[in-house]
């Protein structure tokens, strides 16, 4: 197999990182656990396969100790095939096959300099590297492609090893980028925020070896180190009845915290930004270790607004943050309300914000919601269209409450649906699907209200009987060697148990299967006035620019008094022109809404996580003038040339 | 070839903006005065403050030194940062905004006028990259 024959699909990688955390039970891919390098990874070495094709990077000795780390065991094509149906062992038997086409002479040696001996002689040898194809793996997630700058990795393990990085790359007057899980630049670094972003020359730091983990139950908190994932957090608390206030499963806590203040379905009582955590320590740029919690530091809490204030790369870097967890309550359940129209859901969320009714509160458009519980993305496209043209389900509000809130909402709303049927349409999905312009389904939409007749009238019953759900039914589509192990997979109870699912999140990633994204939005007063605007403001460019946009989600805060939007582009990254197109949409949606009174678009919080919202989001701005938006405009000229340099 | 934040280089830079850039066109008859404030530039790691003055877009004063006094000058904006950024600043290799977006310079002033007049500094920085520098 060659490199081009796999380009299609290593083009495609999102770089999500989700091999890199055991979310299905399986183990993880064991050479990634040893070397930690991404290169080591099935996300790397995917990487690798297209920099290698599209002659980026020349092959070294790193690269042959890569590919014989893999011993095709597979377990990245379960994990991989889960969320994007890819199966990364082809990219690496491709670099098998690559490798054994190459001559000695052809494979180079890279000398060590100073610099990196100075980084192994803080972390060990294993653990710094400047050799090219490990540094490539990085690229599309910390390292702008086609980059020219000299680089270094290197992946400590204790605070005190990155202070001695710090004062190093300070010496030699180099920059130097910490990274997570590479999930945030996975995403950005395709936009024309990708220079912004990125890291031009110097040392990438990758946090990915801190895993320190320490619950306390009794002060219902965890102190974690910055390479701990949400969902190793969310299991590490489960364990003692506990929950985090995470977002998705790869992503790494500390850089969410810092980032965009860990914003979820659960914020609506959980909170967000400062409200998730206690205590931080992080290191500033002089090397220095602080603490927020210390007496004689400047207030670390003040925070830039406006257009001038954007900043995507942290100032400080985090290396121990202590949150908050929250009890689990041992009668919580799931409660659906199914809507047509978007103002409905939000009259109904906003009415149960302001109540405080609902642990998790938000509201989920129909993309989500068929594209998280589908097991492949044309299921998803399949159950999207009949949701939309039959069913007239559009959008759910999505409640997780205890049996006191549930009762509450059922009285509130006239159509409810539960985990029983929630659990029939994840099952149920590739047969629902199937059922396509079925008469059924036609029988459905002549229905005055369909969501009525499917949800409480009388199809229910020929509904859920009709999709036949079970694990057997959902994976007959799979690939066959697959089936087996995803029949099993979905026989186990978490997999359609969406309480779980909400709290360890392992479902958003399949938003990327098929295309890139862009997430969009932003925070804004809670009024359905101004959230239709925005949706409006997001909305609109996407269609001047034959952009895919969908709404995600929108979570209440505050009882209500604020609202969190999450809008999404979908478009291929590869596609040069789809990569001008959105980043128009992005600069004509900051445009318009930065017009609305209130509201600050969610690029504007990056790296503001640590902030009070109170210093980030109040005084509520105004809106700007058309003379501000003029010189908004010259601004984004100025820092990312104009449309023709997109 | 002028070295770099020299009196030479001030000079040049002067005459540059004065005979190259339209006050109207290219500096939007901006007002406003700023400092530059660069941190350890070689030989022996110095601070030297680069400060200019622009009133209706005349260029009122350009002057480069390590006298402590030009910080008197009460500049609206101070601009911090290192030389080697400074320089990509100078060459061409970034811009001042992105080098700010980036954390690489600290802005202190007035940040909604400092929007105003983000495309005449980048006019002029745009200007002054044409001396032919010695960094």
């Amino acid at each position: 197999m060659k490199l081009t024959d796999v380009l299609e699909t290593t083009k495609r990688e999102p770089h999500c990182g989700l091999c890199k955390i055991d979310f299905l039970g399986t183990g993880v891919c064991a050479a990634g656990k040893k070397h930690g390098f991404v290169a080591y990874w099935p996300e790397g070495r995917m990487e690798l396969a297209r920099a290698l094709a599209e002659n980026e990077v020349e092959p070294s000795e790193a690269l042959i100790d890569i590919v014989n780390s893999c011993n095709m065991c597979g377990i990245c094509d379960r994990q991989c095939y889960f969320i994007t149906q890819r199966r990364p062992t082809k990219a690496q038997q491709a670099l098998k096959d690559y490798v054994q086409t190459l001559k000695p002479n052809m494979i180079k040696h890279t000398p060590e300099d100073e610099i990196v001996k100075d980084l192994r002689s803080i972390v060990g040898k294993d653990w710094a590297t400047n050799d090219p194809i490990i540094i490539a793996s990085y690229l599309r997630s910390i390292i702008k492609q086609k980059s020219s700058g000299q680089y270094y990795v290197v992946m400590p393990n204790t605070t005190e090893e990155i202070v001695e990085i710090i004062k190093l790359a300070n010496k030699h007057k180099i920059p130097y980028l910490p990274r997570g899980n590479g999930t945030f630049f996975g995403v950005v670094l395709q936009t024309l925020l990708a220079e912004p972003s990125s890291i031009e020359q110097g040392i990438v730091i990758d946090l990915w070896r801190m895993k320190d983990i320490d619950v306390d139950p009794e002060s219902i908190t965890a102190t974690i180190g910055p390479g701990v994932t949400s969902f190793e957090l969310q299991k590490a608390a489960k364990t003692h009845k506990l929950r985090a206030n995470v977002a998705e499963a790869e992503s790494c806590v500390c850089a969410n915290a810092q980032n965009l203040g860990i914003i979820t379905t659960w914020s609506n009582t959980y909170g967000w930004g400062t409200d998730n955590f206690i205590d931080a320590e992080f290191i500033d740029s002089t090397g220095a270790i602080q603490h927020l919690s210390d007496k004689d530091i400047p207030n670390p809490y003040a925070s830039e607004q406006g257009l001038m204030s954007l900043s995507l790369i942290p100032s400080v870097i985090i290396t121990k943050l202590t949150l908050k967890l929250h009890r689990i309550i041992e009668d919580e359940e799931p409660v659906f309300i199914p809507f047509t129209n978007l103002p409905d859901a939000l009259d109904l969320a906003y009415n149960l914000a302001r109540r405080n009714i609902g642990i998790s509160l938000a509201v989920l458009s129909r993309k989500y919601l068929t594209e998280f519980i589908s097991p492949t993305h044309e299921i998803a496209e399949d159950f999207n269209y009949i949701a939309e043209k039959y069913l007239k389900l559009n959008y759910v509000v999505d409640v997780i409450c205890d049996k006191y809130g549930k009762k509450i909402i059922e009285e509130m709303a006239e159509i409810t649906f539960g985990q029983t049927m929630l659990k029939s349409l994840i099952l149920g999905s590739s047969k629902l699907a199937s059922m396509k312009d079925s008469s059924i389904l036609k029988m459905i939409a002549e229905e005055e209200d369909p969501l009525k007749a499917v949800f409480a009238g009388p199809m229910l019953k020929h509904f859920e009987k009709g999709l036949a759900a079970s694990p057997r039914e959902l994976v007959k589509d799979f690939d066959e060697d697959l089936r087996d192990f995803f029949e099993k997979l979905y026989s186990k109870p978490e997999l359609t148990d969406s309480i779980w699912l909400h709290s360890f999140r392992i479902l958003p990633c399949r938003m990327e299967r098929k295309h890139m994204w862009m997430y969009r939005g932003g925070y804004m007063p809670g009024d359905k006035k101004t959230i239709l605007k925005v949706v409006d403001a997001l909305e609109k460019p996407a269609q001047q620019y034959h952009i895919d946009g969908a709404f995600g989600f929108l979570s209440y805060l505050e009882r209500g008094k604020l609202a969190h939007l999450e809008y999404d582009y979908y478009y291929d990254h590869t596609d040069p022109d789809a990569r001008k197109r959105v980043n128009k949409a992005i600069v004509e949606s900051w445009r318009q809404q930065f017009a609305i009174p209130g509201v600050t678009p969610l690029e504007f919080i990056c790296s503001k996580g640590l902030h009070r919202k109170e210093h980030i989001i109040y005084p509520l701005p105004a809106g700007l003038s058309e003379e501000e938006l003029g010189h908004f405009e010259e601004l984004i000229e100025t820092l990312f040339g104009g449309e023709d340099t997109w | 070839m002028v070295k770099y934040l020299s009196t030479e280089w001030a000079e040049q830079a002067k005459k540059k903006i004065l005979t190259e850039l339209d006050k109207a066109k290219d500096l939007k008859n901006m007002n406003a005065s700023l400092l530059n404030v660069v941190q350890n530039v070689p030989p022996d790691n110095k601070t030297v403050y680069f400060y200019f003055k622009f009133v209706d877009g005349n260029l009122e004063e350009l002057i480069t030194g390590s006298d402590e006094s030009i910080k008197q000058k009460n500049a609206e904006f101070t601009i911090t940062g290192d030389y080697t950024t400074f320089v990509k600043i100078s060459d061409g290799t970034t811009s001042s905004a992105m080098a700010l977006l980036k954390g690489r310079v600290k802005l202190a002033g007035n940040k909604m006028k400092a929007l105003t007049i983000t495309k005449p500094i980048d006019t002029f920085n745009a200007c002054i990259k044409k001396i032919e520098t010695e960094y």
